[in-house]
Formats: C-alpha cells, sequence, structure tokens
C-alpha cells in the first residue's frame, strides 16, 4: 500500500511499487480515473503501461497537487480542497479523445526523497511527455526548489527536453506586485541553479495560479497543448476559420474540464478565457432544463449549437463537436445572415476536428 | 422585519443588487431603518423598509415610530432566524408587530420566512420546521393570514419565496397569465416563462406542476444572474441566448421592457427562426399589457 514501505526493502532498484497499483473506474464525468483503494489492488509490476501522452504532477506535500486535480477533473469545488488526504500513491486521470493521461505523484520531501529516486525514471521518457512542479506559493520555497532540482537532475538523464513547468500555486489573495515579486524570485533562483548545474533550462516555463480561479485551467492548457496530438493542423484550421468568418477568438474546449486544447495563434487574453468558461458552465446549467426533452438514446448524437448575445454585437457561439469537445467562438457579427453563415463554417470545422481526433 | 441577525439585509442584497451567497458575510448591521426603492416590471416601485434588527431600534419601532413604519404598508416581510435561543420572544415580537400592522395598515399581506435553513440536514425534518412554525403563526394572527416559506441564501428557496411573493404584487398579473398562456399555445411551445428583468424572478410560468418547474426555473435564474455577473466584468452586458440541438431549442430574449422570456420548443419541425418572429411580434402586444 505505501511508497515509503518499498524503500525499506533495502533494495533500491528492483521496484516500482509506487507505480503499480490502482484499478481503472469510469466516473460519471466520463472521464478514467485510477483510484486505488486497498482492497482490490492489482499487482501487475512492470507490465503497467504508462500513457504515451503524459502529463506528470510532482511537487512538495501539501503543495496542492491533488486539489488542483480534483478540480478540474472531478469539478470539486474550491471550498471542499480543504480537507483533502495525502495521496499516497500515484493516481491517474485521463483526457477523452487526446489520450492524455495526467498523473498525480505523492507528495516528495526529504524523507520520502531516497525512496522516490528509486522510482524508475522511464516515467520521464518520450516525446509526449511533461513534467508540471507544484510549488507552495506561501509555504517552504527554498526546499521546494531543492526537490526540484534533484527531480530535473533525474529526468534530464533519461530526457534531456522534457518540458518543464512550474505552477507557482496558491497565490489567491496575494497582491498583484507580490505575485511578481514571488515569480521573479523563483525564476531567478531556478534558472540559476539550473545553468550552474549544466541542465537544459530551454523548456522551462512558469505560471501562477490558484483554484479559486481559472489560472489553473488556463495554465494546464498551455501545458497540454503541447502534448496534442496534429497541434499544428489544428491551430492552422482554427486560424482559417477564424479569418474567415471573422471571429475574435476561438477555442477548441474539453467540456468535461474546460481545458482547452487548441486555439487560433493570436494572443489569449486571460479575461477573455475565464468569461468563455464561465459561458460553458451557464450553458451547462441552463440546458439541464431541458434534460427531460432528451429523448432517450439520443444523447450521442446532440450536436448542440448555442448563441449568446451580447449588448453590442457581441457574440459568443459554442458548438459542439463530439460528446466531449466543444468549439467556442468569440466574434461580432452586423446581421442576422452572417449568424448562418457562421453556422454553416462551423458545422464545416467540425466536421474536419472529428477527423482528425476520432472518439 | 426581523431580530438582529436573522438575515434581512443578506437576502435583500441577494435579491436586488446581485451579490453572492458568499459576499453577504460582508454586510454590517443595519442601522436604523435603509430604505430602498426598487423599480419591479417597470412602473411597479417597491420601496423596501431594511428594518435593523437590534433591541434598540426595535422598541423604536412599537413605540415611538410606529405611525411611520407601519403606515401604508403593502406587504410586511418577516424573517425568522432559525436558530434563535428563544422562540417564543421571536414571536411576541411578531404579535406586536401584527398588531400595529392592524392598527396602521389593514389590508397588508404578510409572509413569513423562515430562513437559515440550510442549517438543517436532511428535507424531512425541514418540512417539520416549516410545518411547525406554519401552526404557531396560524394560531397567533387571527386578521392576517401569513404565508409561510422555508428559506436559505444557499439554494434556490429564497428566490423561490420571493417569486411567490412578486407574483402576488403584480397588479395585472391575472391578464398577463392569459395572455402568455395564449401565447404559448399559438407558438405550441413547451415552456414559456417570464422572468424579471433586474432581479431575474420568475413572474410567470405555465407549467402543470408548478412546484417542480419552480425549481427548475429558479436554477435557470440563479445560473443567469452569475452569469451576467461575469458579462459584466468583461464589459459586454448580457442580452439574449439560444442553445438549440436535436431534441429541444430554448431561447431567452429580452421581451418587455421589464422582463425577459424563455420559450422552448421540443418539436423539431418549428424553426427556430420562427419562435424568434413569434417572440418578436408578442414583444409589441406585451408592451401595451404591462403599460
Amino acid at each position: 500500500m505505501n511508497n515509503y514501505g518499498s524503500g525499506l526493502n533495502g533494495d533500491g532498484r528492483n521496484n516500482s511499487v509506487g507505480l503499480a497499483y490502482g484499478h481503472e473506474g469510469v466516473d460519471e464525468t466520463g472521464l478514467t480515473t485510477e483510484t486505488g483503494s486497498a482492497a482490490d489492488i492489482r499487482q501487475n509490476k512492470g507490465e503497467e503501461q504508462l500513457a504515451e501522452r503524459r502529463v506528470l504532477f510532482m511537487g512538495m506535500p501539501r503543495s496542492g497537487k491533488t486539489s488542483i486535480l480534483s478540480v478540474i477533473f472531478e469539478n470539486m469545488l474550491a471550498y471542499d480542497t480543504l480537507g483533502m488526504l495525502p495521496t499516497l500513491q500515484r493516481t491517474m486521470y485521463t483526457m477523452m479523445v487526446t489520450g492524455i493521461a495526467v498523473y498525480d505523484f505523492p507528495g516528495i520531501d526529504e524523507y520520502s526523497e531516497t525512496q522516490y529516486n528509486s522510482q524508475s525514471p522511464e516515467v520521464y521518457e518520450g516525446e509526449y511527455t511533461s513534467l508540471v512542479y507544484v510549488i507552495d506559493s506561501q509555504g517552504d520555497i527554498q526546499s521546494s526548489l531543492t526537490t526540484l532540482l534533484s527531480i530535473v537532475r533525474m529526468a534530464q538523464s533519461v530526457n534531456f527536453d522534457l518540458p518543464i513547468n512550474i505552477f507557482i500555486n496558491k497565490v489567491d489573495g496575494l497582491s498583484d506586485e507580490l505575485k511578481q515579486d514571488i515569480q521573479q524570485d523563483i525564476q531567478q533562483r531556478v534558472m540559476k541553479n539550473m545553468n550552474y548545474e549544466g541542465l537544459n533550462s530551454a523548456y522551462v516555463q512558469f505560471f501562477l495560479t490558484t483554484i479559486y480561479d481559472e489560472t489553473i485551467r488556463e495554465a494546464l492548457s498551455r501545458v497540454v497543448r503541447r502534448l496534442v496530438p496534429k497541434y499544428n493542423t489544428l491551430e492552422t484550421i482554427l486560424n482559417s476559420f477564424c479569418s474567415k468568418s471573422s471571429l475574435d477568438k476561438v477555442f477548441l474546449f474539453d467540456i468535461g474540464t474546460k481545458v482547452y486544447f487548441a486555439t487560433d495563434s493570436s494572443p489569449t487574453d486571460l479575461t477573455m478565457y475565464m468569461f468563455s468558461c464561465q459561458t460553458i458552465n451557464a450553458m451547462e446549467d441552463i440546458s439541464v432544463l431541458c434534460a427531460e426533452y432528451v429523448q432517450a438514446g439520443d444523447e450521442e448524437g446532440i450536436m448542440q449549437k448555442t448563441v449568446v448575445g451580447m449588448e453590442g454585437n457581441t457574440r459568443i457561439f459554442i458548438y459542439q463537436v463530439n460528446s466531449c469537445l466543444s468549439l467556442l467562438c468569440v466574434g461580432s457579427s452586423q446581421s442576422s445572415r452572417q449568424d448562418s453563415l457562421l453556422e454553416f463554417n462551423g458545422s464545416k470545422i467540425a466536421k474536419a476536428i472529428r477527423q482528425i481526433l476520432p472518439c | 422585519m426581523g431580530r438582529s441577525g436573522a438575515g434581512k439585509t443578506s437576502m435583500r442584497s441577494l435579491i436586488f443588487s446581485n451579490y453572492t451567497a458568499n459576499d453577504t458575510r460582508r454586510l454590517g448591521a443595519t442601522i436604523d431603518v435603509e430604505h430602498s426603492t426598487v423599480q419591479f416590471m417597470g412602473d411597479l416601485n417597491l420601496n423596501i423598509w431594511d428594518c435593523g434588527g437590534q433591541h434598540k431600534y426595535l422598541d423604536n419601532y412599537l413605540n415611538e415610530q410606529k405611525e411611520n413604519i407601519f403606515g401604508n404598508v403593502e406587504v410586511l416581510i418577516y424573517v425568522f432566524d432559525l436558530e434563535t435561543a428563544h422562540r417564543e420572544g421571536e414571536y411576541s415580537l411578531y404579535d406586536e408587530c401584527l398588531v400595529n400592522l392592524a392598527t396602521y395598515s389593514k389590508d397588508a399581506k404578510v409572509y413569513c420566512l423562515v430562513h437559515k435553513m440550510d442549517k438543517i440536514p436532511d428535507q424531512e425534518s425541514k418540512d417539520n420546521m416549516v410545518e411547525m412554525y406554519r401552526r404557531a403563526l396560524a394560531k397567533r394572527s387571527d386578521l392576517f393570514k401569513p404565508e409561510v416559506f422555508g428559506t436559505s441564501i444557499w439554494d434556490n428557496t429564497l428566490y423561490h419565496a420571493w417569486s411567490q411573493i412578486v407574483h402576488r404584487l403584480v397588479p395585472n398579473m391575472a391578464v398577463i397569465e392569459r395572455h402568455l398562456r395564449n401565447f404559448q399555445r399559438l407558438t405550441e411551445a413547451a415552456e414559456v416563462v417570464l422572468f424579471e428583468r433586474a432581479t431575474f424572478l420568475v413572474v410567470c410560468q405555465m407549467a402543470a406542476d408548478p412546484n417542480v418547474q419552480l425549481n427548475k426555473y429558479m436554477s435557470v435564474s440563479q445560473a443567469i444572474k452569475y452569469y451576467r455577473n461575469s458579462c459584466i466584468q468583461v464589459q459586454s452586458p448580457f442580452q439574449s441566448l439560444e442553445i438549440r440541438n436535436k431534441s429541444f431549442s430554448l431561447f431567452i430574449e429580452p421581451f418587455t421592457k421589464s422582463t425577459y422570456i424563455l420559450v422552448v420548443t421540443v418539436d423539431r419541425e418549428i424553426e427556430p427562426a420562427v419562435t424568434k418572429a413569434n417572440i418578436t411580434t408578442a414583444r409589441e402586444h406585451f408592451n401595451r399589457l404591462t403599460y
């Protein structure tokens, strides 16, 4: 059951016990989550297949890894994550369609570090792997950075080009100025240490996050973006959609998590993204009203279209691409004729996306 | 009216000032009487007097100022705090209020809200509690027939109660209701609901089973209220909405000057454009009705 125990076996090389547990279950959001319960532990040491495209969530204990993932993948309310228990074994969350898996690792501190090092380094392998390191911005930053360095040292011995994303978490309640200071401080220290040790710092990115707003989803979206299959094709399609239909912004959303897989290449404004998330949330709430009218067996092919009109001609269109993807477009249209044109274009784009990312 | 800390100002801010339930923590005690005027359904001006609940003020209302406070009252909303230490004291205060009300404005309507229902976990004991208040209050007031609602700011019961209160306040409600029913028949819509524009309270609805449906509409109006708040943050106020898929089409459109309308059609034969055109045509007609 525990990771700590395996370190005591004396033989640090032999096992990846921490990796091998768990059973898969599909929860109601349609996401596959791996939850380990002591009763039905299945031991398949060394046989477990890691997903090809994966995001690894690591960090000190209590830095907020599991909270982040519960909020994103299980729709937990941020206020409910206060009493979270420590994660004892690796947990997996998957995103449908793209096949990206997010792994939640147990917290790593100086006590579990030796054990951690015994873990097989193969988790870092592969072109489509990305590391997320969560730092508690109000905790012990110094030791957190020490741990980060030892992780990076090990990871880069296997995969020199591993992208490293640093989430500076729990920045809610800090002033903007303080946030910038903290980020700058961490950034400088990380870069200095990595250069000193000759590590590759070309793929290091920093994000200020908090689970109390959408910054966390935005950050994860940007991490995931590099792992999305055929991302360039998607971006090209969305770009041409944008210019042909005179839209301001297009997002391709994963409905369950509200993480976006792709967007056009214009700069992404955080407030715009937050607003898009809120729009999708609100529309979900409202369409619940009509749940009784959805005929049984019809759920698959619903292909919902939503149009939200704002004052001053701004419009938001949401097209459902398939059961887990949605296309959200923001633009301003002058006439209703343009609306129907956009609808036509939208359905073509949705079809193209269905071909690129088959369900 | 109600004792200190019962939640009067919280509920007022929630319904009329777009507060969220979390925001109400910031509110302090109301000093003396806060008057506010709300334009409701366009021409209906609601003067809301939020009376501070501390002893000092209450004594003041019941003695020196009673004519001022209880004169010309259309509706008295009395808020009971569920968690009160001495319920008898509450009742006697309530009695005093009613005696005064009987003297100065006989025709007023009385609504009692048993507030903070979220403190009770299960539905059954909630119902029991409301029933208990209902019986206790029915015994007390012979002149007025108070309506009792269990409410909480954390779910949509508060909207429910206020919707009912408002429904009875609007003067030509019967006419509006009849015309709306006509509209529903002509457009073959499955559901038609009229929302008040500023507060998004349900004004009028056409469902067969009011209670089940009302709960659903409450969640819709709450969702829209939250959404409208976030729209304001990006400086593009919310205007209209349509959701279409294979099984239904849903429209939320600004209707008359003071209302929004929600129309749901389930027949696939009905083109969305037709429904929209119908709404536009009906708008003119209803504009004449509400003015």
